[in-house]
């Protein structure tokens, strides 16, 4: 090195013997992305010129690492939070290419959710506490809250079918409808959706209502649950909530700082999901905290975090690869490039989730044995890397990749 | 035992562990004996490196009377025993054993980092041959080879074993994709719709009988030429444009399968149509007595109206007109791929071998300035094609180590003012030497991103200067080089 104080290349061990832009250099990107970051939020249009040019020398978007790839995602990120913060960075007129947004048929969406167990793991967790919970009662309704267009009924369906039980129970399913803001998308109607559910349902013998109730998360999902408070369940009805990634789009505290956090539409939303006694709720989530209202702090998080998709779809065919990562990046531009409103993904960690829950008095049930054992069978059927873990200070079973954790899914009984 | 080490260290010698790459700590492993989860080893544990060659050596403990070898610690110990040692020698040493764990010898390769060294000599092994090694093993069943054998054998005993396939030819080997993909293709969408057309005829009959088979609620409503919207269930859809705010609106749907009394599988069901508590704030709804009608109508109008939806999507199904297609209703448009499978392949692949291809996760580094960064990056430009272009403009920094750089990354551009004996690198830069811009490289307009320029070094005068030029009154570099005042401004 030319300079005293400057960070010697043993410092990056990895770096000493590997060619620029493959395997150790993920901390070199962080650090390069998050001066970035600084930059144009301190409006340096010069440096933030510099690291970009960088960035996007050592990452292109095709390239062969998944760090790459993934630092790719957050530079187009950042460009695009530039190109609102320091409009003189894109005096030429050049726009980044905007990423397809993709609409998935349900077929596709359901091959999709299934490439990993990021979703799989939460079905399997959630069915099954909801499986046990419904014993006995005659009319199961079900409130799913959740990312993935109901992908996690089908199975539940046929669970609820193959139980041997004189008469199965009524299935009702509610979903809320609001305009789609976040991926993934489907090209097609939560009525036609519905209806190739129910009709699913009856060829497996369960009589099933489908019910869609207008509502959005931007207001913490109020006319969902002011319909529930107008139809409160009856008799022998289990009420079952299965947040599955979606709780996260509730405004919490950074959206609507306040000097009470007992205000926050989080907040709110159990509070009042808990007068509604339900018999169960299920809440699976990604265990990351995206809400820091610092960029740099948020930025990292975000890297630390979201390497792990990229890595887990790193040997796949670069097809999917691609629609995948494609998902992601729409999440880091979310994070990095929004603020406001408009930044929807505000996720956060799993202790935070159960501090609310426990606030909340709700209190966590363990997932019985069975379902950790299909689990684990589940994942030993995908790549070596999946792991999971059971943590003992709580109720919480954990979806690990490589050791890091990933998802974590939680169930919980009003107390 | 002697092992070869190339290299040992502690762990948190060399870079500090993060526990993990986010904000969770690895659970302690204080009493219990937990195995350590890949890529997060114990931060006092030892790294062994051990060569290629003597990681995949068979027999690792050898006697050091006899220098018989084993594969197995247990086995050498029963073996010493033949020897009649004295009491003391047969005792282990007391010391106190170090965690050990072992990093990958293939430079480059993510394991080869002590923050991601693996805890136990098998893992390493078998990381070892999986990545690195050829794959020997061929399942014959189908196309599938693996460098460890136990892989191979695991693979084996699920290859074929469990197959579900979808009548639409998609084949699955986990039964919950299959569940989830039959819930939803449209194959199953088809044949429920054949069974309606089939029993169109005998709808009439069929629902007294029906009344028997199913439980609770709800009669069946008989045909109803009226044209109604299907009403609150599918108007509401908030894909339809036209449609108003329906604010507070509930719609059940719960669609029939009318069964021929013929087919055994099919159950029988009502339509169940519930009303919107309350509110039902649609144009074109009729009475609510007509809802239920309008439900059936619906379900069986078919792709010939153009303006019904085809609840069951099934656009090849001949519709039974026994239903006039209700025309006060919104098109919703349906686009059902039929592309599902090709999507994800005619077959769900089994998981490849484990490639730790990416590292992440490195320990957090001390605060390092943008300068350094970018006199890093420099560096690493500093060899390769594009370095000799750099050295001609005064621009190298030496470095102890110079690092490979494929030719992409060569033409890193890196005169960017930075630190170096001349004071317009950039100007040079700007003269357009076309080694620097590659034209495989993409990232020569203005940051780099998007297409490739064009032919080669052409147009690398016109990008650079819109590159640094365009940007009216954006002065870049100021003087062509930033001062260590400059930078320590800038630098967090």
């Amino acid at each position: 090195m030319t300079r005293t104080g400057i960070i010697s290349p043993t410092q990056f061990p990895s770096l000493k013997s590997q060619r620029c832009g493959g395997g150790g250099d993920a901390s070199f990107m962080e650090q390069l992305l998050l001066h970035c970051a600084t930059a144009i939020d301190t409006n340096d249009a010069s440096l933030a010129h510099q690291l970009l040019w960088v960035l996007n020398n050592i990452a292109p978007p095709d390239g062969d690492s998944s760090t790459q790839r993934l630092t790719s995602a957050f530079v187009r990120a950042l460009l695009s939070r530039a190109a609102s913060k320091i409009p003189a960075l894109l005096n030429i007129a050049f726009q980044p290419p905007a990423d397809e947004i993709h609409r998935f048929s349900v077929v596709e969406l359901a091959g999709f959710i299934d490439l990993t167990p990021w979703h799989r793991f939460g079905f399997i967790a959630a069915n099954e506490a909801i499986l046990t919970a419904v014993e006995g009662y005659s009319t199961v309704h079900i409130i799913d809250l959740s990312l993935t267009h109901c992908m996690q009924i089908p199975t539940l369906i046929d669970a609820m079918a193959s139980r041997k039980l004189n008469k199965p129970p009524l299935l009702k399913l509610t979903v809320v409808a609001s305009a789609s803001s976040f991926p993934p998308f489907i090209n097609i109607s939560y009525e036609e959706l519905g209806s190739k559910l129910v009709n699913f349902a009856t060829t497996r013998n369960i009589e099933m209502q489908f019910t869609i109730i207008p509502s959005t998360y931007t207001d913490g999902f109020s006319s969902l649950l002011q319909h529930l408070r107008m139809y409160p369940t009856s008799y022998n009805e289990a009420l079952i909530v299965n947040c599955h990634m979606m709780l996260r789009y509730i405004p919490d505290e950074t959206l609507t700082p306040s000097s009470h956090s007992s205000l926050s539409l989080r907040n709110v939303f159990l509070n009042q999901l808990r007068s509604l006694n339900p018999t169960i709720v299920t809440l699976i989530e990604e265990d990351a905290d995206l809400t820091s209202e610092n960029l740099v702090t948020r930025l990292r998080s975000a890297f630390n975090y979201f390497w792990i998709p990229f890595d887990t779809t790193d040997t796949f065919m670069s097809e999917q690869r691609r629609l995948y990562e494609a998902e992601i990046s729409w999440k880091i531009e979310n994070v990095v490039a929004k603020e406001g409103v408009e930044r929807v993904e505000r996720t956060e960690t799993k202790g935070r989730w159960l501090e609310r829950m426990r606030d909340n008095e709700f209190g966590g049930v363990r997932v019985s044995e069975e379902a950790v054992s299909e689990l684990k069978a589940m994942l030993g059927e995908h790549a070596v890397g999946w792991g999971m873990k059971k943590d003992d200070d709580d109720e919480s079973l954990v979806l690990t990749w490589k050791g890091h954790s990933v998802v974590f899914a939680t169930v919980w009984v009003p107390i | 035992m002697p092992v070869d080490l190339d290299d040992s260290s502690t762990v948190s010698g060399d870079a500090s562990v993060s526990s993990t790459g986010n904000q969770n700590p690895p659970p302690q492993s204080a009493v219990k004996k937990k195995r350590n989860l890949p890529g997060m080893p114990d931060p006092d544990s030892e790294v062994i490196a051990l060569s290629p060659k003597t990681l995949m050596t068979t027999n690792r403990f050898v006697c050091e009377i006899c220098s018989k070898g084993f594969q197995r610690d247990q086995n050498l110990q029963l073996h010493r025993r033949g020897h009649n040692l004295p009491w003391k020698l047969r005792q282990r040493s007391s010391k106190e054993v170090r965690k050990k764990v072992y990093v990958c010898p293939v430079s480059g390769c993510v394991h080869h980092d002590p923050s991601r060294a693996l805890g136990d000599l098998t893992g390493i092994k078998k990381h070892f041959c999986r990545k690195h090694g050829e794959k020997k093993y061929k399942c014959e069943k189908c196309s599938k080879s693996y460098a460890v054998q136990s892989d191979w054998k695991a693979h084996s005993k699920i290859c074929g074993s469990k197959e579900y396939r979808c009548d639409c030819g998609t084949l699955f080997s986990r039964r919950d994709s299959f569940i989830t993909h039959r819930a939803f293709c449209d194959v199953l969408a088809e044949e429920s719709a054949k069974n309606h057309t089939q029993s169109k005829k005998l709808y009439p009959e069929t629902v007294s009988e029906s009344q028997q088979k199913s439980p609770a609620a709800v009669e069946s409503p008989p045909p109803s030429p009226s044209p109604p919207p299907v009403a609150p269930s599918v108007s509401v859809s908030v894909e339809s444009e036209t449609e108003p705010e329906p604010a507070n609106i509930a719609s059940s749907l719960v669609l029939p399968i009318q069964d021929s009394s013929d087919d055994p599988e099919n159950n029988t069901l009502e339509v169940i149509m519930e009303e919107a508590p309350g509110t039902i704030g649609l144009n074109g709804s009729n009475d609510h007595s007509n809802n239920s009608k309008s439900v059936y109508a619906a379900l069986f109008a078919s792709s010939s109206s153009s303006s019904s939806p085809s609840l069951y999507a099934a656009s090849s199904t001949p519709s039974p007109s026994l239903f006039p297609p209700s025309s006060s209703m919104e098109p919703i448009s349906l686009c059902l791929s039929t592309t599902g499978p090709s999507l994800f392949g005619a077959t769900i692949q089994d998981p490849p071998p484990p490639h730790f291809l990416t590292p992440l996760h490195p320990p957090p580094q001390p605060a390092i300035s943008a300068t350094a960064l970018l006199q890093k990056a420099a560096q690493m430009g500093s060899t390769g094609s594009g370095g000799s272009l750099l050295r001609g403009l005064g621009i190298v920094s030496t470095t102890s180590s110079p690092m490979e750089l494929s030719s992409h990354e060569a033409g890193f551009g890196l005169g960017l003012g930075l630190p170096c004996s001349s004071g317009s690198g950039l100007k040079e830069l700007m003269m357009g030497n076309s080694s620097v811009f590659d034209p495989k490289q993409t990232t020569l307009d203005f940051l780099g991103l998007g297409r490739a320029v064009g032919n080669g070094g052409n147009n690398t005068g016109g990008g650079l200067s819109a590159l640094f030029g365009g940007g009216g009154g954006m002065d870049v570099f100021g003087s062509g080089e930033l001062s260590d005042k400059d930078t320590g401004r800038r630098s967090s």
